[in-house]
């Protein structure tokens, strides 16, 4: 076990701000009140308060919450990252909380793509990454996509490797797409590259990586069946690396030709509660579905990881999975609500953790 | 009114006007029923696609709450930045009797998730559902535009041809009928005149043949006599 005196501070600390997370019964009272200046009176009462308070000054009702939500999400995985970095390696902080980077760049792209405003193109960042806000200040201040690859490139921050290798292709087709991919595939190499050793961390956060690896390979999947992708063309959309589903295997999964046919291949893997969602889900082709209860499987083994070793990775995972999983969960009850839509159905959208 | 002259070549012209006229408003009137049968038939696709597009704007609605409750709004806008954001039509015309109407081309706005300029691997199946919904509702408003501009302009073009029938039916024809009945009466009268002037000329004269001798003492025979009785 690796460097478990750090571990026990980081891990307290957690342990700490998980106890914090709200819990079932406070959701239950959200969904309960009657509309979002309720809500937005209760999550006041919560550890969200000096979050709402801040959100409060320039904005109110829904976007309040949303934004508060954002600014919380930000600061939290700022602060685990901030965490590891005092006590130890930080590179599984990064590989945690790069994906809000990846977000961030690509969202930069297609901004800088289409000429968006840069006001625009800033309030769709969430700075919860490695890249901090004025990092992504300056990112955003480029002229165009050149420029934002060019000033990654020239801070030798990683993410312009991907994107200056397929700039000439992207320039050729105009498709931001082809960077988009490149840009995803090298978020999950790098990932598997940093936790290729034999350490119990290693092991703990391969196993997280792979199996979402796994989920979204799933998806891709289900969408080249539904929108009937050649074979020939799957592969590059297809992510190496999954726990159980090689590249051969989700080739073949392709080729079944149709969702039902497919999912029956995935009998005996960890993923066979696919085949078990409503009969007219494989007539409708409702990828929705299928991807609702991959992010229900993903979220339990990520947040079931909180009972794993006390003295590893497994706790931050657990931690980070809940707390997305509760800030989405409040957006969902906020949303809805407002849309007046029926508390049964905010319920099915929830995922409890 | 008009002033006409009271002549059997202005009755003629008159009479000729009025059917000229009354063919007109036949003529007019089969136009009018023709459009009308034409708009009913385009309402009828109207409605059907006005309800068809009622039902996916809820559709597309609820897709994009779903969206946005879910994967947050700064992602949901984030995918949109990454889709084109013009969409050119080809518009050409067909006319419905006589009534420009836009046709425009049947192009597919649906895309498969491929197509979208993004990254599957990274967006959600929320979020792609609501760009299909969203396409599939911008499809039927497409459709939707070119029905009901034509249903409007064959609507603009009946009531224009309403109104030109009106016109002839209550203003020109009527008219021109009471004008040639002014005409018809002027003349008849003219020729009742005529008709009784030359009886009583003739009536002098067989009272002056009656009495041959007093020829030289009676006055002569001028319109004002023959009055006069």
């Amino acid at each position: 076990m690796a460097t478990s005196v750090n571990y026990g501070y980081v891990n307290a600390r957690i342990r700490g701000m998980k106890s914090r997370l709200l819990g079932r019964e406070l959701l239950e009272s959200l969904i309960l009140k009657p509309d979002t200046d309720a809500i937005i009176t209760e999550l006041g009462k919560t550890p969200y308060r000096e979050e709402i308070e801040k959100a409060a000054v320039q904005h109110a009702g829904l976007a309040c919450i949303e934004v508060a939500l954002r600014m919380d999400i930000a600061r939290t995985f700022r602060k685990i990252y901030s965490l590891f970095k005092k006590e130890m390696d930080e590179k599984y902080a990064r590989i945690l909380l790069n994906r809000w980077d990846v977000h961030n760049i690509k969202t930069i792209l297609r901004g800088k793509n289409i000429h968006e405003p840069s006001s625009e193109i800033l309030g769709c960042l969430i700075p919860a990454g490695q890249l901090d806000e004025a990092t992504l200040v300056e990112l955003v201040k480029q002229p165009d996509v050149r420029g934002v690859i060019d000033l990654l490139a020239t801070w030798r921050i990683i993410y312009s490797l991907p994107l200056t290798q397929h700039f000439k292709e992207y320039s050729e087709k105009r498709d931001l797409a082809v960077m988009e991919y490149a840009l995803d595939k090298f978020y999950f190499a790098i990932a598997l590259d940093t936790i290729r050793g034999n350490t119990d961390d290693d092991r703990i956060m391969r196993e997280m990586v792979a199996t979402e690896i796994d989920v979204t390979n799933i998806r891709s999947v289900l969408k080249m069946i539904r929108d009937r992708i050649p074979i020939e063309e799957a592969q590059e959309f297809l992510i190496p690396g999954g726990a159980v589903l090689d590249e051969k295997r989700l080739v073949l999964l392709v080729k079944a030709g149709t969702i039902k046919d497919a999912m029956k291949q995935l009998a005996g893997s960890p993923y066979e509660f696919l085949g078990q969602v409503p009969e007219e889900t494989f007539k409708q082709e409702k990828i929705s579905v299928f991807e609702k209860e991959l992010e229900r499987f993903l979220i339990r083994k990520g947040t079931g990881w909180f009972f794993g070793d006390p003295l590893s990775i497994a706790i931050a995972i657990g931690y980070v999975w809940a707390k997305f999983t509760e800030v989405t969960n409040i957006r969902i009850i906020s949303r809805l609500k407002m849309a007046d839509v029926a508390e049964k159905i905010i319920r099915e959208e929830l995922v409890y953790v | 009114m008009e002033q006409a002259n009271p002549t059997r070549m202005e009755l003629i012209r008159k009479s000729a006007q009025i059917k000229l006229a009354e063919q007109g408003r036949d003529l007019l009137r089969e136009k009018m029923d023709a459009l009308i049968q034409e708009f009913f038939r385009i309402m009828q696709n109207v409605s059907r696609s006005r309800d068809e597009l009622d039902a996916m704007a809820d559709v597309a609605q609820q897709s994009l709450l779903i969206a946005l409750a879910t994967d947050d709004p700064v992602t949901v806008k984030s995918a949109s930045f990454a889709t084109k954001r013009g969409l050119s039509l080809d518009i050409t015309g067909k006319n419905i009797m006589g009534v420009p109407v836009p046709v425009i081309e049947k192009k597919r706005i649906s895309k498969s998730v491929f197509e979208r300029g993004y990254s599957i691997i990274s967006v959600s199946g929320r979020i792609d559902e609501a760009a299909e919904k969203f396409e599939g509702e911008l499809d039927l408003v497409i459709g939707l535009a070119e029905t009901e501009t034509a249903l409007k302009r064959i609507g603009g073009e009946i009531q224009m041809t309403r109104r030109r029938v009106n016109a002839l039916e209550q203003v020109l024809i009527p008219q021109l009928k009471s004008q040639a009945k002014y005409i018809k009466n002027t003349i008849d009268e003219r020729e009742r005149e005529d008709l009784f002037r030359l009886k009583k000329v003739k009536k002098i004269i067989d009272r002056k043949k009656k009495a041959p001798g007093d020829v030289a003492a009676a006055p002569p025979v001028t319109p004002s006599s023959i009055v006069s009785g």
